[in-house]
C-alpha cells in the first residue's frame, strides 16, 4: 500500500488531474477499479447459484467466498513484492493476466462440470485481482503531479462501487432469472439434470469471460503503451516494519483491537451480502431473479449511506457514530432472525446501512496517534479482509444446521463486537491524539 | 503504426473471441398456439399455474390463449373455453378438468379438430380421453406424508388415534391421498386406529367444523391427515381452539402452498407436507405441445409432475426436503 505526501488545497486546484499522455492508461486502469469491484460482487451471487445448480449444502457452496478472499489475503505480500522488485506496470499486467486466466478458466470448469474446478478459477481469478489492486492505486497516485495523487485515487476508486453494482446487475439480469427452476428439478431424469447444469454453468460463464476479455485487452493496451510517469510513489517496503514497530503496534490497544474489528467488520459485509439472495429465497421465499434486486437494493443503500455517514462524521464523533450504526446493524440482524417475512429481508438490507461507514471509520481510529508506524499499521488492517474468507463459512454452517435465518446470528455477533470496539475507543484515553489517516488513500474498501 | 496496428488487431480478437463465447444465437422457431383452461382463479394454485405457462411460453416464443372457470365445477365455461380456443387456432389445450367425464365429448371434438389435449392436474375418465396426462402422483404424495406420520408418532411413543379429513366421496384425487397415507402409516382403511375420517370438500371452514365435532367425540386425536392445506389450516384453528398441545399431535398435509409453508409448516404447527407442482404442469404442458409442434414429439401416457415431503422437523428413516426448499419451491403468495 502506498502513501501520498501532503498537499494543500491550492496545489489540488492547479495541479493537472492526469499527465496529458497518461489520460487513456487512467481511463483503463479506472475500468480496472471497475472489474474488481464487478468480479466481487458477482461473486456473492455465484453461492447461491452453486448451491443450486450443484445441490449442495451452504457450507459447501461458501467455499466460494473462502476461495476469493483467500487469495485476496494470501496475495496480498507477494503483491507488494512484484511491486517493489518489478515496478507498478508489471504489477498490473501480472495481476491483469493472472485474473484473465482465471476468467478463462471457468470454460474448462463448466465443461467439467466440476464446483472444485470453479473455486480453483475463483482463486485465480482473484489473486490476479489482489495484485491488480495492490498495483494500481500506487499506479494511479504515480500517474500525475503529487499535488492532485489524492483527488487521481478518489476518482478512480469511485469507479469500484460502480463495478461492484454492475456485477449484481449483471448477475440479477443474465444468471439468476434464467436459471433452471428448482422444482423442475424433482422429476429430471439423469440426463436431464446434467443438461440442466450445462445451461445453467454456461450462464455463469458467460459475465465471467466478458470480464476475462475486457481485461485481456486492457492488458494489451497497457502492455504495448510506452509509460513515463511523472511521480514515482515510494514502494512498499516489506522490510521496514522490523520488530520495532511490531512491536509499538502490538502494544497499541487502539491498533491491535482495531485489527480484530476490522476483521469482524468485512466478515459482517461478506456474510450480510453472501447470503442476501439465500435469506431472500429460503426466507422471504421471493424468487431467484427478485433476489437479485434485493442484493442490488443492499449495494444501492451502501453507497447513499456513505454520504449521509460522510456528513454526519463532521458533527458527530466517528466512535460515536460507530457504536449508534454498529448496534443498528446488530438490530438488523436479530429482525433478520425472528421476523421471517419481507420485513426480515428489509432488516438484512438495511445491514448495509450500518456497514456503510465501517471500513473507513474504524481504519482511521485504529491508526490514529501511530505517526510512522501508520504506514506499516496499514497493512495490517488491510489483511484483516481475512474475515470474509473464513466467517462466511460459520454463517453457512448455522444455516445448515438451523435454518437460513438462524445464520445472520453470526454477521450479529460481528457487529456487536464492531461496538464493543467503539465503546472501547470511547471509554479510552490515547496516548497521542495525532490525526487520523485518511482511510481512503492506499486502502481499498471493503 | 505496425504494432499499432497488430495490437488492435490482437485486441479485435480478443474483443470477437469474447464476445463469441458469451454471446448465443436465437434461431426462427415454428409459430405454435398452446391454451391453457384452468378450473378457477380464486385459489393461488391456479394463478401460479398460468403465470408458469406464460413465462414458459415467452420463452418459447409460443402464444397462450388462457381461460378459467369460476369454480371448480363449472364444466359449461370450461366447454366453451375449448371450442373457442379449437376456433382461434389452437395447436395444443392444457386443460384441468373440473368434471372428469362431462368434458369427453368437447375434448374429443377438439382431438377430432386436431388439437392435442393434454389433461393438467386432474386426470380425466377414462384417461384415455386426452393424449396425456400431466399431475401429481397423489397416491405418492398420500403415502409420502403416511410413512412420515408413521416415523413421527413412534418418535413421540404415541399410540396413533387418527382422524382423516377427506375430499368427497368419488373424487379421485382424495381417494387417492387417503389410500396412500393409509398405505403409508401401514395400516388398512377400517384399522382400529383411525377414529374418524370426515368429509371437508378440501374447504377451511368446512373442515375447521369437522375437526370441531372429532375432537368433541374422540379428544384423544393425535394423528390429524388432511386433505389439502386449506383443510389443514381448519383443522389447526380447531386444534387451538380446543387447546390442544400440538407438540403431542401430528398433522400432515397436501399441497405446497406458500402461506401454508411460512405459516404452518415452518413454526411446526403442520408437520409435515407433501409439495405438489402446478408450475411443473404448466412448463411440462407448454414445452410439450411446443415439441408436439416443432419436433414431432407426441406426448402420451402419464406424467408424474413431482411431489416432495417437506417438514421442519425431519424424522429418521422418512427421506424429506427442508423447509427452505420448501419456501423456494412453493406456489401462490
Amino acid at each position: 500500500m502506498a502513501t501520498v505526501p501532503a498537499e494543500t488545497d491550492a496545489d489540488q486546484r492547479s495541479a493537472p488531474l492526469v499527465a496529458q499522455h497518461l489520460r487513456v492508461p487512467f481511463i483503463l486502469l479506472v475500468l480496472c477499479f471497475a472489474a474488481w469491484g464487478m468480479a466481487a460482487n458477482l461473486t456473492d451471487i455465484l453461492v447461491g447459484v452453486f448451491r443450486g445448480i450443484f445441490s449442495m449444502s451452504n457450507f459447501q457452496s461458501s467455499l466460494v467466498q473462502f476461495a476469493y478472499y483467500g487469495a485476496y489475503f494470501l496475495l496480498a505480500i507477494p503483491a507488494a513484492f512484484i511491486n517493489s522488485r518489478f515496478g507498478f506496470k508489471a504489477g498490473v499486467l501480472v495481476g491483469l493476466g493472472l485474473a484473465a486466466l482465471g476468467g478463462f478458466l471457468f470454460i474448462p470448469a463448466s465443461q467439467l462440470l466440476a464446483y472444485n474446478m470453479f473455486l480453483l478459477a475463483l482463486f485465480v481469478l482473484a489473486a490476479g485481482l489482489s495484485i491488480l489492486e495492490t498495483s494500481a492505486n500506487p499506479f494511479v497516485i504515480a500517474m500525475g503531479d503529487e499535488a492532485s495523487s489524492t483527488q487521481r485515487l478518489n476518482l478512480a476508486q469511485s469507479f469500484n462501487p460502480v463495478g461492484a453494482n454492475l456485477g449484481v446487475l449483471m448477475g440479477a439480469v443474465l444468471i439468476l432469472p434464467n436459471l433452471t427452476p428448482e422444482e423442475s428439478k424433482t422429476i429430471m431424469s439423469e440426463a436431464e439434470l446434467v443438461a440442466s447444469q450445462e445451461a445453467d454453468l454456461l450462464l455463469v460463464l458467460r459475465p465471467y469471460l466478458v470480464i476475462a476479455a475486457i481485461l485481456v485487452a486492457i492488458w494489451l493496451l497497457i502492455a504495448f503503451r510506452k509509460m513515463q510517469l511523472p511521480s514515482q510513489p515510494e514502494a512498499v517496503d516489506l522490510t521496514e516494519g522490523g520488530g520495532g514497530t511490531l512491536a509499538r503496534l502490538w502494544a497499541n490497544r487502539h491498533y491491535r483491537y482495531g485489527v480484530l474489528a476490522q476483521f469482524f467488520n468485512v466478515a459482517a459485509q461478506t456474510c450480510t451480502w453472501t447470503f442476501t439472495i439465500l435469506y431472500a429465497q429460503d426466507v422471504a421465499g421471493t424468487s431467484s431473479a427478485a433476489a437479485g434486486w434485493w442484493l442490488q437494493a443492499s449495494l444501492l443503500i451502501f453507497l447513499v449511506s456513505r454520504f449521509v455517514m460522510t456528513w454526519l462524521l463532521g458533527i458527530v464523533r466517528p466512535a460515536l457514530l460507530l457504536l449508534v450504526m454498529a448496534l443498528f446493524g446488530v438490530a438488523c440482524c436479530l429482525t433478520s432472525m425472528f421476523v421471517l417475512n419481507v420485513v426480515g429481508l428489509i432488516a438484512v438490507v438495511a445491514i448495509s446501512a450500518a456497514l456503510s461507514l465501517m471500513f473507513p471509520t474504524i481504519y482511521g481510529l485504529a491508526l490514529q496517534g501511530l505517526g510512522p508506524d501508520a504506514k506499516f499499521g496499514s497493512a495490517g488492517l488491510v489483511m484483516a479482509i481475512l474475515g470474509g474468507a473464513l466467517v462466511p463459512m460459520i454463517h453457512a454452517a448455522v444455516m445448515d444446521s438451523a435454518g437460513s435465518a438462524a445464520g445472520y446470528v453470526v454477521p450479529g455477533v460481528c457487529l456487536a463486537l464492531v461496538a464493543a470496539y467503539a465503546v472501547f475507543d470511547l471509554r479510552t484515553d490515547r496516548p497521542d491524539a495525532a490525526p487520523a489517516p485518511a482511510p481512503e488513500v492506499g486502502a481499498q474498501e471493503w | 503504426m505496425v504494432r499499432r496496428g497488430r495490437v488492435h488487431t490482437l485486441l479485435a480478437a480478443t474483443l470477437v473471441a469474447g464476445a463469441a463465447l458469451a454471446g448465443c444465437t436465437q434461431e426462427d422457431q415454428e409459430p405454435v398456439t398452446v391454451g391453457l383452461i384452468t378450473k378457477q382463479e380464486e385459489n393461488p394454485y391456479w394463478v401460479e399455474m398460468r403465470e408458469v405457462a406464460q413465462d414458459t411460453a415467452a420463452d418459447l416464443d409460443v402464444e397462450l390463449l388462457t381461460a378459467t372457470g369460476e369454480s371448480d365445477t363449472d364444466v359449461a365455461s370450461q366447454e366453451r373455453a375449448l371450442e373457442e380456443m379449437v376456433a382461434e387456432g389452437a395447436d395444443g389445450i392444457l386443460i384441468a378438468p373440473t368434471d372428469a367425464e362431462a368434458l369427453s365429448a368437447a375434448i374429443t371434438r377438439a382431438q377430432e379438430a386436431g388439437v392435442l389435449v393434454i389433461a393438467v392436474d386432474t386426470p380425466t375418465d377414462p384417461p384415455e380421453a386426452v393424449d396425456a396426462t400431466f399431475a401429481t402422483d397423489n397416491e405418492r404424495a398420500g403415502e409420502l406424508i403416511g410413512r412420515y406420520a408413521a416415523a413421527k408418532a413412534a418418535e413421540l411413543g404415541l399410540e396413533p388415534r387418527i382422524a382423516t379429513l377427506d375430499l368427497t366421496p368419488g373424487v379421485s384425487t382424495g381417494e387417492q391421498r387417503h389410500a396412500g397415507f393409509l398405505s403409508g402409516f401401514g395400516i388398512e382403511e377400517g384399522d382400529a386406529a383411525i377414529v374418524a375420517s370426515v368429509d371437508t370438500e378440501g374447504d377451511r371452514d368446512k373442515a375447521a367444523v369437522a375437526m370441531t365435532q372429532v375432537l368433541a367425540e374422540h379428544p384423544d386425536v393425535n394423528v390429524v391427515y388432511t386433505v389439502n392445506e386449506p383443510a389443514a389450516l381448519g383443522a389447526l384453528a380447531a386444534l387451538e381452539d380446543a387447546g390442544a398441545d400440538m407438540d403431542q399431535i401430528v398433522m400432515v398435509s397436501v399441497d405446497g402452498g406458500c402461506r401454508t409453508m411460512r405459516e404452518g409448516v415452518r413454526p411446526g404447527l403442520i408437520d409435515a407436507t407433501a409439495s405438489q407442482y402446478p408450475q411443473n404442469m404448466a412448463r411440462e404442458g407448454v414445452e410439450a405441445i411446443a415439441d408436439a409442434v416443432r419436433e414431432g414429439d407426441q406426448p402420451t401416457g402419464y406424467l408424474d409432475t413431482g411431489t416432495e415431503l417437506i417438514s421442519d422437523d425431519p424424522v429418521e428413516g422418512v427421506e424429506s426436503r427442508r423447509v427452505e426448499f420448501g419456501v423456494r419451491t412453493c406456489w401462490g403468495s
